[in-house]
């Protein structure tokens, strides 16, 4: 579950430059896509979802719990915990290999390092066969793929994906994103994919421009 | 730390140089100040032949350089009856036994020291000597051994007296350098160097001259060490001497005092390179640390999106900054006691004295702390970056 209550937010460098945010309401298993042109503050909304950005105004509220009202270290856990982030380019540890690298995000989010989770996870994902390749030895795809077992793999609530296709071809960009509602819909959480790319829009019944 | 074995092992050393400087010369200092404040005992003047005071005070009360000559024992006498003078102990040198001083003296010598017999009992005849500590330790003698000794004050196999000395008693270590002394009485050192003179005259003794050159016009000694009744003997008695008599005085203090500032100099110039060092350590091994924050920032921001705190990422730069810490500290004092250990053998095997002093317990711990305060100041800004780290900023820019 996802609410946003009149989010508004600036740079402190920029503070003529203000980002107004429509509100934004998900129930459990809700997907959505927000569309926008570059500039108009999609990452910025996407870093405010995730508490990596503190609102000038508004709330966020995730599972029920105001996530700007935690406390910077509960704000770290929860973020660990509840929310599985997925980047414009697709981010792991340099230098660990993939199964360090989920090993690592599971620790972090409190969760006991199972492997037979990451076998599967790895196995689903196409990535069986890598499991031992450093971040930085990984193909364009399968660093995607990571980026997208790094964002599941603790069993978020809340899935964050910025522009997670727009260095994909057609026939990639749609396996991306069904993989993401797949994974979306077994981990029962909220999928939420802000991106500039019309290609996926009709892969999702709810979406709102910026 | 893996990626860049030689950078961390350079951080290591230089660390751990300027932790041996530093502990290193602090031990010196204090075993030299130890060996001058201690080893002056109740001793406030020395009476010898004229020469330099700092030899005769360094041949008398330290007992390591030779004395300046040999006065007659009867103008030693004299002066000895001044009421001004509380004690006076007349010491007589000559020959060494491996390297031991052997001191013809009184039976009041080892009081200067406040040294105790532990086993035995004082000589009673000429030929009877008793053993500093170390001395019965180190040669593994009893009472009733007998020894030889060598003539002169520096070891030797070719010129042995052929009188036997037995050992009648060995006193309590005292930590003072009476442990390395073997004490006997005038008699003994008189005659044994009757005997080798009369005996053995075609030995050239360039080096001892003084020793024995006038045996015939009266009994000599080396020094008369003087303990005053009352501090205003301090501004008559030494200048009454130097004028009026072929014999000096000088005061053991004032004269430690000096040697001790002249190398005091060389400590501080030590010290301060040290000092240096430390900083220069301290400053690479923030540098390196600065240097892999910035790097990995990209990959802290990221784990910070998985749920590490940033206590907990500190805790991971702080690691490596505090092996290196840990492993400079611990090589730095072995670099220190190895070095000590070998410099102190070299000049135990010239003086036969072991004049190490252990660093006091404060003292170390003070040094140990201003090495980790200024290694926790050098991490702390390393990782002062992480703490103020902006994970949006960090992740929405490209590499």
């Amino acid at each position: 579950m996802v609410q946003t209550d009149n989010l508004i937010f600036h740079y402190k460098k920029k503070e003529n430059h203000i980002f107004k945010f429509p509100d934004i309401t998900l129930n459990e298993q809700e997907n959505l896509l927000i569309l926008g042109k570059s500039g108009i503050g999609k990452t910025t909304l996407l870093h405010l979802l995730a508490g990596l950005l503190n609102p000038v105004s508004g709330e966020v509220m995730i599972e029920g719990v105001a996530i700007n009202t935690l406390s910077h270290w509960g704000l770290d856990k929860f973020r660990g915990q509840h929310i599985g982030l997925i980047f414009q380019k697709n981010y792991a540890v340099q230098s660990l290999n993939i199964v360090e690298n989920l090993q690592a995000r599971l620790f972090f989010s409190g969760k006991s390092v199972n492997n037979k989770t990451i076998d599967f996870f790895l196995e689903q994902l196409g990535l069986k066969d890598c499991k031992k390749s450093k971040a930085n030895e990984l193909s364009e795809g399968q660093l995607q793929r990571l980026g997208i077992a790094m964002a599941v793999i603790h069993g978020p609530k809340v899935i964050l994906a910025d522009e997670p296709t727009s260095s994909l071809d057609d026939e990639n960009c749609e396996m991306v994103i069904n993989l993401l509602i797949k994974q979306a819909k077994q981990t029962k959480a909220n999928l939420i994919v802000i991106t500039h790319d019309h290609r996926i829009k009709p892969l999702f019944s709810n979406s709102i421009s910026l | 730390m893996k990626a860049k074995p030689l950078y961390t092992f350079l951080s290591v050393f230089i660390l751990a140089l300027s932790i041996a400087l530093l502990f290193g010369i602090q031990q010196l200092e204090t075993s030299l100040k130890y060996q001058m404040e201690n080893n002056l005992g109740a001793i406030d003047l020395v009476i010898g032949a004229k020469g330099s005071p700092l030899q005769l005070v360094l041949s008398s009360v330290l007992h390591i350089d030779n004395p300046t000559g040999n006065i007659l024992y009867e103008d030693a006498k004299k002066i000895s009856k001044n009421p001004l003078i509380k004690t006076a102990v007349p010491i007589a040198y000559g020959d060494n036994y491996k390297g031991y001083r052997i001191v013809g003296t009184t039976d009041e010598f080892a009081a200067l020291y406040h040294g105790k017999l532990k086993k035995g009992r004082e000589p009673k005849k000429a030929m009877e000597v008793i053993l500093g500590h170390t001395v019965a330790e180190q040669e593994n003698l009893k009472i009733g051994d007998t020894l030889l000794s060598s003539h002169g004050l520096v070891e030797n196999d070719i010129d042995l007296h052929s009188e036997h000395l037995t050992v009648v008693g060995i006193y309590q270590p005292t930590k003072k350098v009476i442990d390395r002394l073997i004490v006997t009485n005038l008699k003994s050192v008189w005659e044994v160097h009757h005997h080798h003179n009369n005996n053995e005259e075609d030995k050239k003794e360039e080096d001892h001259l003084q020793h024995h050159e006038n045996l015939d016009e009266g009994e000599e000694i080396s020094s008369l060490l003087v303990s005053f009744r009352s501090p205003l003997a301090l501004l008559t008695l030494p200048k009454r001497i130097n004028e009026h008599t072929n014999m000096q005085a000088a005061l053991p203090k004032y004269e430690l005092e000096k040697l001790y500032q002249y190398t005091g100099i060389g400590f501080k110039t030590i010290s301060w390179i040290a000092y240096m060092i430390l900083v220069i350590s301290c400053l690479s091994i923030f540098i390196s640390l600065y240097k892999m924050v910035k790097e990995r920032a990209f990959d802290l921001a990221l784990l910070r999106t998985y749920g590490a705190s940033n206590f907990q990422l500190i805790r991971m730069v702080a690691y490596e900054g505090l092996t290196i810490g840990f492993l400079a500290f611990m090589l730095g004092l072995l670099l220190s006691k190895a070095g000590l250990y070998f410099l102190f053998k070299m000049v135990e095997t010239q003086y036969k004295q072991n004049m190490l002093q252990e660093l006091p317990y404060q003292q170390f711990l003070q040094t140990g702390a201003l090495v980790s305060i200024m290694i926790l100041i050098s991490i702390s800004l390393a990782i002062y970056p992480i703490i103020k780290m902006n994970i949006s900023t960090i992740l929405s820019h490209e590499k």
